[in-house]
């Protein structure tokens, strides 16, 4: 078999190497020297390899945009479906790099149905082995819907994507706008949520896609005590108070993870990373966007992002400071229970290790959804100043003593109103109930949180769930 | 200019910033109230701020809460 130079082209000819070659681009992702053609180098447009990243196997391939400007024949799909095979058979990461118009023109209906037939072993290694694609060039047709298909997408600042170019919805629909603003890095990273992570160069997005191989391809395991933080600073004195929930996301994890969609639905932060040297996925309320309220954008990222980690036997952790589910004819109308209920399904069928932390609050439906004890948690730990209830204690004696409370002379009213919700917070709202309960099953010291959190996921039973990752 | 609207239903709680004064990315211009949250509302650019909302008024989604020149 033949080992490529990974810097081909740079050295061994007079011109410099094309920055299109897809050797060039795989050579960049891959450890040096560890590059093996599995499929020809032909004029196909498309090329695949196996190799390493930071020592982990994978399989990777590249659209060749020299030809045709990347398009996709029959051949070079044949090249691609020939990839999933083998990282499929070989039980390892699939990177994919894109930079294609789409189908081939010339080819017609073939070239289409070799398009499907790479959709077909796209899906079908769905939740088998992690795929992760990087777009940097123009993704057009069938190679926007590739990435579509697969677990993580990268955008890098040339990357487009979109379904019909600003020529085909210029003479449809009549909008004038340029590839940037129709599918490139902006659009899709706060608006369409087809992006998961975006780089300022396409070297970052080879990077981040090195990342993440590693972090899904080689989890390692829970080693030995990891160091404590003390998370109690993190919060604000405040209560009510709004703040950033990501240093503490950073906090948890041995060194800052990697973001998914974090300008998409920003108000729940789903990032993954390694806790003790063992990959995990975080997932947290930010009260910073929304008041940390789920809604259905926020409902359907992070019901992704659960069946992602399922699927690949990566451990989750729940970080719960949530008032509620956005209320709204906006949310209704937009699908906040459709799309609320894929949270739902996402945590009640996750078979992986999973263990919740209530910071501050947990209310109403959102509680529930946020990987409560009765959708199947591990273990639901809370810090002590948490409160978890249908709603906040105020709230609810204003309806269950709305009576009571429009009774009282007018000056009294504010002091009844305090002490019915301080006793009504000791019969439903207090953490001694919810223990008690058996809904949450431990107190936890913040400044202990990480060797607990830790220790659950090292004794638990390693375990992943049986299905594909549909893109929610 | 930068406009800065609401992400959300809301109560002005607090406005923290007068018209014409000049702010930094990241300073804290106002903090709404909603779903008994205090949510500050936070500038994302360099420049001389004009307030378009009052302490007590309520904004809808998409409201114009600010502009930064």
């Amino acid at each position: 078999m033949t080992v490529l130079d990974n810097r081909v082209g740079t050295e061994a000819a007079e011109e410099p190497a094309d920055p299109r070659d897809p050797l060039v681009r795989l050579g960049q992702l891959l450890d040096d020297g560890s590059m093996r053609p599995i499929t020809p180098q032909d004029k196909s447009g498309a090329m695949a390899v196996s190799g390493r990243v930071e020592g982990v196997p994978v399989v990777a391939f590249c659209s060749d945009a020299r030809v045709q400007g990347g398009a996709m024949g029959s051949e070079g799909c044949e090249h691609i479906v020939h990839a999933y095979d083998v990282a499929v058979r070989e039980r390892v990461p699939i990177i994919g790099l894109w930079h294609s118009g789409g189908a081939r023109l010339a080819e017609g209906v073939e070239s289409l149905h070799a398009v499907g037939r790479v959709f077909a072993a796209m899906t079908k290694a769905s939740g088998v082995v992690p795929q992760i694609s990087v777009v940097v060039g123009a993704a057009a047709g069938g190679a926007a819907y590739g990435p579509a298909l697969t677990d993580i997408v990268i955008l890098s600042d040339n990357g487009r994507i979109f379904v019909t170019g600003p020529d085909v919805v210029r003479s449809v629909t009549g909008e004038d706008i340029d590839m940037a603003s129709l599918g490139g890095p902006e659009p899709h990273s706060k608006r369409s949520g087809v992006v998961h992570v975006v780089t300022k160069t396409e070297a970052d997005a080879l990077l981040k896609a090195r990342e993440l191989a590693c972090l899904l391809g080689h989890q390692g395991r829970v080693r030995g005590s990891v160091d404590e933080v003390d998370f109690s600073t993190l919060l604000p004195e405040n209560p009510r108070r709004a703040y950033d929930v990501k240093p503490m996301v950073s906090g948890l994890l041995d060194e800052p993870g990697i973001e998914l969609h974090p300008k998409w639905a920003p108000n729940i932060v789903t990032t993954l990373g390694r806790l003790g040297g063992r990959t995990v996925g975080v997932i947290a309320n930010n009260p910073m966007r929304l008041g940390g309220c789920l809604d259905s954008a926020s409902a359907e990222k992070a019901a992704r992002f659960v069946r992602m980690c399922d699927a690949f036997g990566v451990p989750l952790i729940v970080l719960v400071d949530v008032p509620g589910y956005l209320p709204g004819v906006g949310q209704e109308h937009d699908g906040v229970v459709r799309r609320g209920a894929k949270l739902l399904h996402a945590f009640a069928e996750a078979s992986v290790p999973r263990v919740t932390l209530v910071t501050r609050k947990a209310y109403g439906g959102a509680y529930i959804a946020m990987n409560s004890r009765a959708l199947g948690a591990t273990r639901v730990f809370a810090w002590p100043t948490a409160v978890v209830a249908v709603m906040g204690a105020v709230a609810a004696v204003r309806i269950l003593k709305r009576r009571d409370l429009a009774a009282a002379p007018e000056e009294e009213r504010h002091a009844l109103e305090e002490r019915l919700a301080e006793e009504h917070e000791k019969v439903a709202g207090g953490l001694e109930r919810a223990v008690d309960l058996g809904v949450i099953d431990e107190v936890l010291d913040p400044a202990k949180t990480r060797g607990m959190i830790a220790k659950v996921i090292a004794q638990a039973t390693p375990a992943r769930g049986a299905h594909g990752n549909i893109p929610l | 200019m930068a406009e800065v609207r609401a992400e959300m239903v809301a109560n002005v709680w607090k406005v923290l910033v007068a018209n014409g004064d000049e702010v930094t990315d990241g300073d804290t211009l106002v903090i709404l109230e909603s779903m008994k949250m205090e949510i500050p509302v936070i500038a994302e650019d360099d420049g001389v701020v004009t307030i378009k909302v009052a302490e007590g008024d309520v904004v809808q989604e998409g409201d114009l809460i600010a502009t930064i020149d």
